[in-house]
Formats: C-alpha cells, sequence, structure tokens
C-alpha cells in the first residue's frame, strides 16, 4: 500500500483496529476494516500482533475463582433472601439505565428525631382510632426491614460514631441531599437520652438512602432518611402537627413513624416501650421542645 | 416486575457470576478476606434490590453494587480511593514492529496473570472488565461512572503499559535462558 492517500487510509483504520477487536465497530465500519485488511498486508500483520497480545490476555482469565465455601455461603445468603422479607432493602447506587439525579438541600433529620421520638412512642402505643388503617409505605417497610437487620446484626455499620457532625459530613458526596444532624445535648443542655452510634448508606429507590443508628439504653432506634421524590410518606394512623403530616404504622411489631419536610422523607424505627417512652415524655415536655409535642398528643 | 423478580430465578442466575465477581472484588481489594466480604455484601444489596435488571444486564449490575459497595468501604476508610488518576498520564509508547509482541502469543497463563496482577490499580481494574470479563465500552463506563471515552483511553494506555510489562518479563526469561 503506497501513496499518500493511501497511507493516510491505513492510519485510519489502524487507528480503529483497537475498537475493531473489542466489537465496537458495527455494519459498514466494520466492513470496511475487513475489506482493507484483506487487501493490505502490513495492516493485517499488525491486526495479527493484536489479536494475539489480546487472545493471550483474554485467555489468562479466570484469575481468580470463588472458594467453595463461599459459594456456599451465597446460596444461602439467597436462598433466605428468597423465602424471607420481600422488602427492598438495598440496592445498587445507581443503575444501568440512568443518570443519578441531584436533589436540593435538607435539613435537620435528628432535630425532628429528638423532637418526635417522645411523641412517636406515645403515639404508638396509644393508639385508640377506630378508623381503618391504611397499608404502611413502600418506604416505612424499607425502613423497619433495614432496623430488623440492624438488630440482627446483618447490617454493620460503615462508619461509627457518636458526633452529629462527623456522621453528617460522612453523608456528604454520598447521597444526593444534605444530611444534618443537630448536637441535641448542645442544643437542650440535657443529659442525652439516647446515644448516636453510627451511620451506613441503605438502597432505595436505584439510589442511596441515609441510615443513622441510635440506641436508647439496650434499645436500638432508626433514622432513615431519603429525598421527598423517592419516597412520600403514606398510610397507616396520620397525626397532624406543626404543620406536617407525620404517619404511624406498627409493622412485625416495630414502630415506625415517616414523614416529609422540606425536600426529605424520614422514617424513624424503634421498638420501644411504654414506660420508656413515658419517661422520654417526662424529660421533653420541661424543655423547649413542649411546644412542638403538645399539639400531638391526643385529647 | 422484571423477569427476574421475585420468582427465584434471580438468585439462580446471579450465583453464576459468582467467580467473575470474586476476580472483580479480588481486582479491587487484592485481598482474600476483603474481597469475600465484599461478595457477600454485594449479593445482600442485590438481593434486596427492589428493581433488579433483566438477565442481560445482570451481571453489569452487580458489579455497579460491587464497585460502590467497595468504594463506600475505601471512604469510610478514610484512604479515599486507591485508584489514580492515570487518565492524563503520558502517552505510553505504542510498540511499533516490537518481536517481543510475537512471543506473547506463546507466554505461560500466569505470566500474564503477573503481569495483570502488577498493573496500577485503574489499569488492572479496566484490564480485567473489557479483557476478562468481557464487557462493552459502554458497560464499563457505566461500572466505573465515567464516559466511554475515558474507557477507551484507559485502556489504550493499560494495553500498553501490559504489553511493555509482559515484553519485560519476556526480555528476562530469554537473558535467563542465555
Amino acid at each position: 500500500m503506497e501513496g499518500t492517500a493511501t497511507f493516510k487510509n491505513c492510519e485510519d483504520i489502524r487507528g480503529r483496529l483497537t475498537l475493531y477487536l473489542d466489537d465496537e465497530l458495527q455494519g459498514e465500519e466494520r466492513a470496511t476494516i475487513e475489506a482493507h485488511l484483506s487487501e493490505c498486508e502490513s495492516c493485517a500483520a499488525i491486526f495479527a500482533r493484536e489479536l494475539g497480545f489480546l487472545k493471550s490476555v483474554r485467555e489468562s482469565g479466570p484469575l481468580h475463582v470463588a472458594s467453595p465455601e463461599l459459594r456456599t455461603k451465597i446460596e444461602g445468603l439467597l436462598s433466605e433472601r428468597q423465602t424471607s422479607s420481600p422488602i427492598p432493602v438495598a440496592e445498587a447506587k445507581q443503575s444501568l439505565v440512568g443518570p443519578r439525579r441531584r436533589f436540593g438541600w435538607l435539613v435537620a433529620a435528628a432535630a425532628l428525631l429528638i423532637l418526635l421520638l417522645p411523641v412517636v412512642v406515645w403515639r404508638m402505643t396509644r393508639r385508640t382510632d377506630t378508623s381503618p388503617i391504611k397499608r404502611p409505605s413502600g418506604f416505612a417497610l424499607m425502613a423497619a426491614d433495614t432496623h430488623l437487620r440492624r438488630t440482627r446484626g446483618q447490617l454493620p455499620l460503615e462508619m461509627e460514631s457518636a458526633s452529629p457532625q462527623d456522621i453528617s459530613a460522612w453523608f456528604s458526596n454520598k447521597v444526593n441531599f444534605q444530611v444534618k444532624l443537630p448536637n441535641y445535648q448542645e442544643s437542650s443542655g440535657q443529659e442525652k437520652l439516647y446515644t448516636l452510634e453510627g451511620a451506613r448508606l441503605v438502597g432505595f429507590q436505584n439510589d442511596y438512602a441515609a441510615y443513622v443508628a441510635y440506641r436508647m439504653g439496650d434499645r436500638p432506634i432508626s433514622l432513615v432518611i431519603t429525598s421527598e421524590s423517592a419516597a412520600k410518606p403514606s398510610g397507616g394512623e396520620e397525626i397532624a402537627a406543626r404543620g406536617l403530616m407525620f404517619h404511624y404504622n406498627a409493622i412485625d411489631g416495630l414502630k415506625v413513624l415517616t414523614w416529609s419536610d422540606r425536600g426529605l422523607t424520614y422514617a424513624l424505627v424503634s421498638d420501644l416501650e411504654e414506660r420508656g417512652q413515658q419517661s422520654c415524655i417526662v424529660c421533653h415536655t420541661g424543655t423547649k421542645d413542649r411546644d412542638f409535642i403538645e399539639p400531638l398528643k391526643p385529647h | 416486575m422484571d423477569s427476574l423478580g421475585r420468582n427465584g430465578l434471580f438468585g439462580q442466575a446471579a450465583l453464576e457470576h459468582i467467580d467473575a465477581l470474586y476476580g472483580y472484588a479480588m481486582t479491587l481489594t487484592r485481598d482474600t478476606t476483603k474481597a469475600e466480604d465484599l461478595v457477600q455484601e454485594t449479593y445482600l444489596r442485590a438481593a434486596g434490590a427492589a428493581n433488579r435488571p433483566d438477565n442481560g444486564n445482570l451481571k453489569g449490575w452487580l458489579f455497579v453494587i460491587m464497585r460502590n459497595a467497595w468504594l463506600n468501604q475505601v471512604r469510610h476508610e478514610n484512604s479515599g480511593p486507591h485508584f489514580v488518576d492515570l487518565d492524563n498520564e503520558s502517552p505510553i509508547d505504542e510498540v511499533q514492529e516490537n518481536p517481543h509482541v510475537v512471543y506473547l502469543r506463546n507466554l505461560e497463563r500466569e505470566q500474564v496473570r503477573q503481569a495483570i496482577g502488577s498493573l496500577p490499580d485503574a489499569y488492572r481494574e479496566i484490564v480485567v472488565l473489557r479483557d476478562i470479563e468481557g464487557f462493552t465500552y459502554q458497560e464499563i463506563a457505566t461500572v466505573l461512572d465515567c464516559p466511554a471515552g475515558t474507557v477507551m483511553s484507559r485502556l489504550g494506555r493499560a494495553r500498553g503499559k501490559l504489553r511493555k510489562l509482559l515484553s519485560g518479563r519476556k526480555n528476562k526469561t530469554r537473558i535467563r535462558a542465555v
């Protein structure tokens, strides 16, 4: 193959040989290269060399094989998941079909946790409403399942800290909304009724939701946060307070409260009993939280 | 609900990719214990997912889950991603009419494996995804969350580096043989 025009053609072909070898070319482009290779010995030699190289690399696999023990573990895990909860608990951060969406800011999840905990507990144990209870939302079910997995030791925390600031910072760049946990002790001046344990990500609606683990005594409390566009609270007993609508459900013995505020949706899960809840109310009714709690109490 | 939804087929289909996932986990972690943990975490997340892909996209989907899980672990350890941005490195000289390449056809499998294993992390990963696991450029772009153009350029550099490594190993073998 000689001449300027031909040389340029060879250069073009060689520049696309990798794409051809990787099966990234289709139709006419592929046919053009094949036709050229059948006529040009120089390019065909380069092609053969590249093909040989890739063949040696590709035939070197598999580089690793899962052990029989690991395979058995995974089989058991998959079998267990098929026969147990149908609730979605974790999903890929990004699907293969769409880019991540950016949500706006937000906000003080833990503030609501602190403010609402006594109310939640109180309401959970005193449901006198006789109206039909609607089915819990998928988000509430996911939060309950996540809480159960946490209590079973199946959901290790990805970061452990008692610092609201550290946990808030950990979530930045991991979820598409801002998590800002307040420091209850600092803001209230009271002894803490709970401890903050840490956080992790959990899957929901093809994205990540934020999971924050608390503990009151020996009882775990879970707070799950996602964007309002991913989950809207629904179902259960509705409790209106301060312009917000809370949805309470009892799921598998757990008390689950969901609500939305300023673009985020929250789910608060616990198995706290009445006595502990009453204690919370006693502690909080003397604080500045009182104005918030009072309207929520049943009359 | 997709074809792999809740009908029990998912577990069977997902299990077919365990070796590939373990291989990718080893590529990411370089540690057998961490790799096994990562595989378990991946299957756990996948099993709990509400929206699963069809069978054709299952493998890529599982790889996306694994890579994200691994990145989360890395972030958690506050060590930052282990991958270095190699895409802006000076281009590696292409092997032109290099007679050593001819020998590559006859290299032992283990020699190629060792060469892949000694690649920088980002290069090793992309070679594994393309040449060992057979993903397309677009699928790799999805797994790595980067443009397809980046896949092409990084793959070219990775293969260039691999050629050099293999060529060097072959040279040493020849010298010892003499």
